[in-house]
């Protein structure tokens, strides 16, 4: 034992690591890969027996994981967006015209000081992010993003939406009471009103459209919208529209109606005594917000994943590549290298100072971007679904597009005109489509 | 955190790291001065009332025009009383003067109003000219009229990007910043500095125009016009903007009378006041412009006023141009001024109001006292005023609207 205990006092910190882990990690696989063969049969046959719990977790999952990349993607278009419309440029520095600036601030938040103020309730300081991230994230189990892709198809699709959004109040309230900063309170306060007064011409103004739908299950109100553009609610329902589209903005808290995170009056609201992470959730729980509101309009309103207008032609591409026999073989060899010679040969011989090897990567780039871009052609010609996400992901960021540029322009509302603007203005308005929608059902008898 | 003479409180171990002592108060600030009331209004102010709480809206803020705190007494949202504390950028500019040749003070004045910084000079360079009775050439009138009245747009223009961006909008501050860029430019090419620009003299200026200022001038001039519509007609029109502006901070003209406001703020109330028809100095009588004025008084009408006003310099300047005579740009001076013994009070129409200069002299190369008259200044004691009764938003608005310049107010 000495032999042993004096060879392992001589190892540095890396080799005792290394010493212990590895070992540890090859028990580990051993024992998990028992545990499979012994119970394997059991956990297949009790996934096969409950799919829908598996399709729910999976979409689950891929919800939370795709939340975090589209919060990157709104965020870098923002500061871009907002930047030239101040006619500056934003950022260019981090990655390709800057594009990876939200990434690397992602990271930033990571590895930032986590602390806790002096006197905050740390129990409710702690839990405020995730449940306004959470009740942000939750709200993308319901759209549908193409034909058959969406999480759940509950037949309460757009309640469970409303429901999930007012989540997020409690969060917010719980961050700027447990802050111990009265900043935050104010902030906290603020922001509570303000969603909950949103809440109620949101609600009331998509009534007359489930009137018309018949149904509160978003995949069919999707569907109801397919035909032509002439099908899609928003010609049928134009107060509607614009009154969830007012509602939601101030829902997501974004300017003209963003005093809850008025930067130029209450610091940041009540995020102010939150650094590192837990600030980015609520971060990314406004952008995601925002992403969410978005898809909502389009989902309801415009027609969600359908398009505006049929290809004027009929395009049919069926490979079969099978027949080819040995020929796919020798395709396969020879396409690649031609395609790359083939690009690269215009760099080279124009650019009399350019290395040879630096055309041959240049022409492999671009003959590996020209193959992604003929499948991503031959999937959306053959597939349903990649119609419908593209169409969907167009006319939500054109929305965000919307969005941002409303933050760019506009100055912010104070709250008692913001409170008024709902009651007296919203409400009224909101009733107002109710009762017309409801008179017409009725006079046209349908 | 509590400005307290004897010291932080040391009581309670930190939960974290042993060795640290931490404040007993830390977490509970509350802006209440750790010593008894002094004067009657500091008690008023500082016992609160049934359901009122304090909001110390501190020096490091993101839009108190320069250091500058706030302490609010807030009934929820709304504003019940107001405090504002001066002094955090007290730099003793008088004191200083005190000990320095006539000549440096020049540019120890030009950081009082950063933001307009000629006009700080102009008024003392008047009130020292009066004590030793010098006469400014022509030329250099006129060139000091043309700068400053370029300052002035400058100075407004930063103004309407403030307001706006304190009301929440993030595009007009830069859209007016180029404006004010352009501007800096130009005067960077004429003086040598592009913001505190020690250029006024005794007895005129520090330098001729030159080639590259006029130049620039001449190809700002023939855009500047329709770049002002393009950037007030973001705001102008813009109904969230307007019904936050209007209507708030009120002043009626027998307060603004009382609380000795000048400028664009008195004109506002519908007091054609300005020191360059009511005391004339300078080329001004010879210039042709209106006074724009205005009778409501409220934010909104302070900030048409300022625009007016560049629409009025732009007058202005295109006359100087026009006008121009040729000759010297500096009477002759001794090297060591020496002004007679006695006292001398000029006063400029600066684009917050009525800077003034209150010289004392003793016939030695040192002035005996340099009182600083700040516009700034005495538009902050009306804050007080002016704020209870709206919400917290719209505290900082009303104090954009305002147009306050730290450093002019704690000199």
């Amino acid at each position: 034992m000495t032999t042993v205990s004096r060879a392992w006092s001589r190892l540095t910190l890396p080799g005792k690591l290394i010493f212990t882990l590895i070992p540890l990690l090859a028990a580990l696989t051993v024992g998990l890969l028992v545990a499979l063969l012994l119970i394997g049969p059991f956990v297949w046959t009790f996934l096969t027996d409950n799919l829908p719990l598996v399709r729910f977790v999976i979409a689950a999952t891929a919800v939370l994981l795709m939340s975090i990349p589209t919060a990157f993607i709104i965020i870098y278009m923002e500061m871009k967006i907002i930047a030239q419309m101040n006619l500056r440029i934003g950022p260019d520095r981090v990655g390709p015209y800057g594009s990876l600036l939200s990434v690397v601030h992602g990271l930033k938040v990571l590895v930032k000081e986590d602390f806790t103020p002096t006197g905050a309730d740390t129990p409710v300081f702690t839990l405020a992010p995730v449940v306004v991230y959470l009740g942000a994230v939750m709200s993308l189990m319901v759209i549908p993003f193409a034909p058959g892709l969406f999480g759940q198809d509950f037949n309460i699709g757009l309640l469970y939406f409303f429901a999930v959004g007012g989540l997020s109040v409690v969060g917010l309230m719980m961050a700027g009471w447990s802050s111990y900063n009265k900043y935050s309170l104010l902030g906290g306060l603020r922001s509570a009103a303000q969603v909950i007064s949103y809440e109620i011409p949101l609600t009331l103004s998509v009534v007359g459209l489930l009137m018309l739908a018949g149904t509160m299950s978003l995949n069919t109100i999707v569907l109801n919208q397919s035909g032509s553009i002439l099908d899609w609610y928003i010609f049928r329902q134009p107060l509607g529209f614009l009154i969830f589209f007012i509602a939601a903005t101030a829902e997501a808290n974004r300017t003209p109606f963003d005093l809850t995170e008025a930067d130029s009056e209450i610091v940041a609201g009540f995020a102010t005594e939150y650094s590192g992470m837990r600030f980015g959730f609520f971060f990314f729980a406004e952008y995601v917000g925002v992403f969410i509101v978005s898809a909502m309009t389009v989902t309801l309103f415009l027609g969600g994943w359908n398009a505006p207008f049929d290809w004027p032609w009929p395009i049919t591409v069926n490979p079969d590549p099978g027949s080819l026999g040995i020929l796919l073989l020798i395709l396969i060899g020879v396409v690649p290298v031609l395609s790359t010679l083939a690009f690269a040969a215009p760099f080279w011989l124009l650019r009399s100072n350019m290395p040879g090897w630096q055309a041959l990567i240049i022409g492999f780039v671009i003959s590996n971007l020209v193959a992604v871009a003929a499948v991503l052609g031959w999937a959306f010609i053959s597939f349903d679904w990649v119609v419908g996400l593209l169409w969907f992901m167009l006319k939500t960021y054109a929305f965000v597009f919307t969005f941002v540029w409303m933050r760019g322009t506009l100055p912010r509302v104070r709250i008692d005109q913001l409170m008024g603007f709902a009651w007296k203005w919203l409400l009224p308005a909101s009733l107002l489509n109710l009762f017309v929608t409801a008179g017409a059902l009725i006079v046209l008898n349908r | 955190m509590t400005t307290s003479h004897e010291g932080p409180r040391l009581r309670q171990q930190s939960q974290d790291d042993p060795r640290v002592m931490l404040d007993i108060d830390a977490g509970a600030f509350e802006p209440v001065p750790p010593y008894p009331p002094r004067t009657e209004r500091e008690a008023e102010f500082y016992t609160l009332g049934d359901g009122e709480m304090f909001l110390n809206m501190g020096p490091q803020h993101p839009s108190t025009h320069g250091v500058l705190r706030i302490v609010l007494k807030l009934n929820g949202e709304q504003v019940v009383d107001l405090d504002p504390v001066l002094g955090y950028l007290h730099r003793g500019v008088e004191k200083i003067s005190e000990n320095s040749d006539y000549h440096h003070i020049v540019n120890q004045l030009d950081p009082l109003e950063y933001v307009s910084a000629l006009f700080n000079e102009w008024a003392y360079v008047m009130a020292g000219e009066k004590l030793l009775d010098l006469q400014v050439p022509r030329r250099a009138e006129y060139i000091r009229v043309l700068s400053s009245e370029l300052l002035r747009i400058s100075s407004h223009c930063l103004f309407m990007g403030w307001f706006a961006l304190d009301l929440g909008g993030l595009t007009p501050v830069l859209w007016s910043f180029i404006e004010r860029d352009e501007i800096v430019e130009m005067l960077g090419a004429l003086t040598g500095a592009r913001m505190l620009f020690n250029y006024f003299r005794f007895g005129g200026v520090n330098g001729d125009l030159n080639h590259e200022f006029m130049s620039r001038l001449g190809s700002w001039m023939s855009r500047a016009a329709s770049h002002v519509e393009a950037n007030t007609g973001l705001l102008n029109e813009n109904e969230i903007f307007v019904r936050r502006s209007r209507g708030l901070g009120v002043v009626d003209r027998e307060t603004a009378l009382r609380m000795c406001m000048t400028g664009p703020n008195l004109r506002a109330t519908g007091v054609p006041f300005d020191v360059r028809r009511a005391h004339p100095y300078s080329v001004y009588p010879e210039l042709d412009f209106d006074i724009p004025t205005r009778s409501e008084g409220d934010s909104l009408a302070r900030y048409l006023l300022r625009v007016d006003e560049i629409r009025q310099s732009l007058r202005i300047i295109d006359q100087c141009l026009h006008q121009m005579p040729d000759g010297p740009v500096m009477a002759k001076i001794p090297r060591k001024i020496t002004p007679r013994p006695g006292r001398a009070y000029a006063a400029v129409e600066s684009p917050r109001g009525q800077y003034a200069i209150y010289m004392m002299s003793d016939g030695t190369d040192q002035p005996f006292r340099l009182r600083i008259h700040d516009p700034s200044f005495l538009h902050l004691q009306s804050v007080g005023l002016l704020m209870p009764g709206n919400l917290v938003a719209d505290t900082m608005a009303v104090m954009a609207s305002l147009d306050p310049v730290m450093g002019g107010v704690d000199k």
